[in-house]
């Protein structure tokens, strides 16, 4: 298993989905709402990233939540509820210590939802779905990803031939080393600048920014991503509707008050998690659909 | 500086008043309580103008390679020092490629470094942060140090190319020396070291200050206040100041073997001489 079902749908779905679900914990701080993407986004990129080393992001993600929830309580006065007296004299509210924990499972939310777009969103979807939008600047983006494997080539190439006459970047002391490294680097750089150059006469060639010209796209927008992304737009709307009348929102200070209007905000809820768990619900049901293919294959050969 | 076209003006003068009109209604609306998200709106709307003035000027091949060439030197150079926390060379870099390229190039090439380095270590919620920072040291040290502007390959509105003198040479002495090779004079070392304090103090004032203020204002969106701002800062110093010190060594020594190489292929490609197709 390294290929993602929901990676395979068409990039626009993809990126909607990762623009709802890293921009409304952002832009609604709301326990209920917190609380799901923040579980929704620990399952997505633990399925994601099985088998792979995340321990960074996973660290980081702890990190930047410890730091929140403390910071909350500790810089933040504000509520009625008075749980004790702090070193310096200051109150420690109940509404900031919930304050801080909510603040933590956003933080913790959105680097796990990266984790999950950059597992997702590779550098070709994004430079095909802003193509039309910044041209310019989409060419650029690809063209420094090609570079860094061509440079990298490129060094391993300039230093072997380096060390064919006699400046080994690999041996010798230290300054030897730095200034045949140095060399190796500055070589490099010489050539890329000229290899670009003539790259961009090469495009001009080829009637690059003619008017008329296409791009070449791999992606293709067929019925079953017609489906999703109506399932999608049909619960992000109930979703952003309950969030924009006010139904499910929610006042930390001075007190905590819930302002929820049952049952507008339960399928609000809802609909929210429908739409996080949405694509990892996809993924395991095709995962248990091969399991299931597997298994007949296999007892069909053993008849 | 080039006439901008009406629509590029037009959309500057809109997100100008946008900004405001942003801050107006988070403290309306939202009782002034979402300070991550209106901080990326006002990020967003900032970095807005440049990529509509650079898309706008639908820029040519030559000036985009450039570009994407210094925008990849920087991802691999932060790549080649991951293991040393915050000892970056891509200020440096950024800051040689708005010297060398104009302000335009360098906001398009910072903010471009912080994009795609991050498609290696990870996309956050840092990264238009990042890019906005990164693209501001561009843009001044273009302002500053790229009187010489004359962006590789960027014919003027005639279809020839634009002689450097039109600019001003800042980096030779063209006037006297004219644009004879052997002739050339080195980048002086008074200019290596301007370029060396502007290069830290931008990475303290700038970089820095940008990028703990996201911090302070992504831990504590409630709590958000001087104390906590201050408090971020303080603690951001000593991360900041290896950051300051590697921007100034790495300028020390990439300045000017970086700045001679990108002349020699301005030169070399007879950007300077008329028509590049001769």
């Amino acid at each position: 298993m390294n290929k993602s079902i929901f990676g395979g749908y068409h990039p626009l779905v993809n990126f909607l989905y990762f623009g709802y679900a890293i921009l409304v914990p952002v832009f609604f701080v709301q326990p209920v709402y917190l609380a799901l993407s923040f579980a929704s986004a620990l399952a997505y990129s633990v399925y994601l990233n099985h088998g792979k080393s995340a321990r960074f992001g996973y660290g980081l993600a702890i990190l930047l939540m410890a730091v929140s929830a403390i910071m909350n309580p500790v810089f933040n006065h504000r509520g009625v509820t008075i749980l004790t007296y702090l070193p310096d004299g200051n109150p420690l509210t109940l509404e900031s210590v919930l304050y801080g924990v909510c603040m933590a499972l956003m933080i913790g939310g959105v680097i796990l939802w990266f984790m999950s777009y950059n597992a997702i969103m590779t550098s070709d979807k994004f430079i095909y779905l802003f193509g039309r939008i910044i041209p310019a600047m989409s060419l650029i983006i690809s063209m420094a990803l090609r570079f860094i494997p061509h440079y990298r080539a490129q060094i391993r190439r300039i230093a072997s031939a380096r060390r064919g006459i006699g400046f080994d970047a690999s041996s010798g002391g230290f300054f030897s080393r730095v200034r045949c490294g140095g060399e190796i680097l500055s070589v490099m750089v010489t050539w890329a600048l000229e290899n670009g150059i003539e790259t961009s006469d090469s495009m001009q060639a080829r009637g690059y920014g003619l008017p008329g010209r296409t791009a070449y796209s791999n992606y293709r927008f067929d019925s079953r991503d017609k489906t999703l992304l109506c399932v999608f737009a049909v619960l992000m709307a109930a979703s952003l509707t309950a969030i924009i009348s006010g139904a499910a929102s929610v006042q930390y200070f001075p007190m905590l008050i819930a302002g929820t209007v049952y049952p507008y905000a339960q399928i609000s809820y809802a609909c929210h998690a429908a739409a996080c768990l949405l694509p990892l619900a996809l993924e395991v049901r095709e995962d248990i659909l091969w399991r299931t293919l597997l298994g007949k294959v296999t007892t069909n050969e053993s008849v | 500086m080039r006439r901008l076209p009406k629509r590029t003006a037009f959309a500057t003068v809109l997100v100008i008043l946008c900004i405001p009109a942003v801050i107006a209604a988070d403290v309306l609306f939202f009782h002034d309580r979402s300070y991550y998200a209106v901080s990326l709106i006002i990020i967003a709307l900032a970095m807005l103008p440049f990529a509509l003035v650079f898309e706008g000027r639908k820029p040519q091949a030559r000036e985009l390679v450039v570009i994407a060439v210094m925008v990849a030197i920087a991802v691999v150079g932060r790549a080649a020092f991951f293991m040393l926390p915050q000892f970056k060379p891509v200020v440096a870099i950024v800051i040689i490629a708005g010297a060398a390229l104009g302000a335009e190039s360098g906001f398009v090439c910072g903010a471009l470094s912080g994009f795609v380095s991050n498609f290696i270590f990870g996309q956050g919620p840092w990264t238009p942060w990042q890019m906005f920072a990164f693209g501001m040291i561009g843009f001044f040290a273009g302002l500053i140090f790229g009187r010489l502007a004359a962006s590789i390959g960027a014919p003027s509105r005639d279809g020839t190319m634009r002689p450097a003198a039109a600019g001003g040479a800042a980096w030779y002495d063209v006037a006297r020396l004219g644009w004879n090779v052997r002739a050339r004079k080195r980048v002086s070392r008074l200019r290596i070291f301007v370029l060396c304090a502007f290069g830290g103090g931008i990475t303290l004032a700038l970089y820095g200050i940008l990028l703990d203020t996201a911090a302070a204002v992504m831990f504590t969106q409630d709590g958000f206040s001087v104390t906590t701002l201050l408090a971020t800062y303080i603690s951001g110093i000593p991360f900041n100041a290896v950051h300051a010190v590697s921007t100034v060594v790495f300028l020390a020594v990439l300045a000017r073997p970086m700045i001679e190489k990108l002349e020699r292929v301005k030169k070399k490609y007879g950007l300077y001489h008329g028509n590049a197709h001769e």
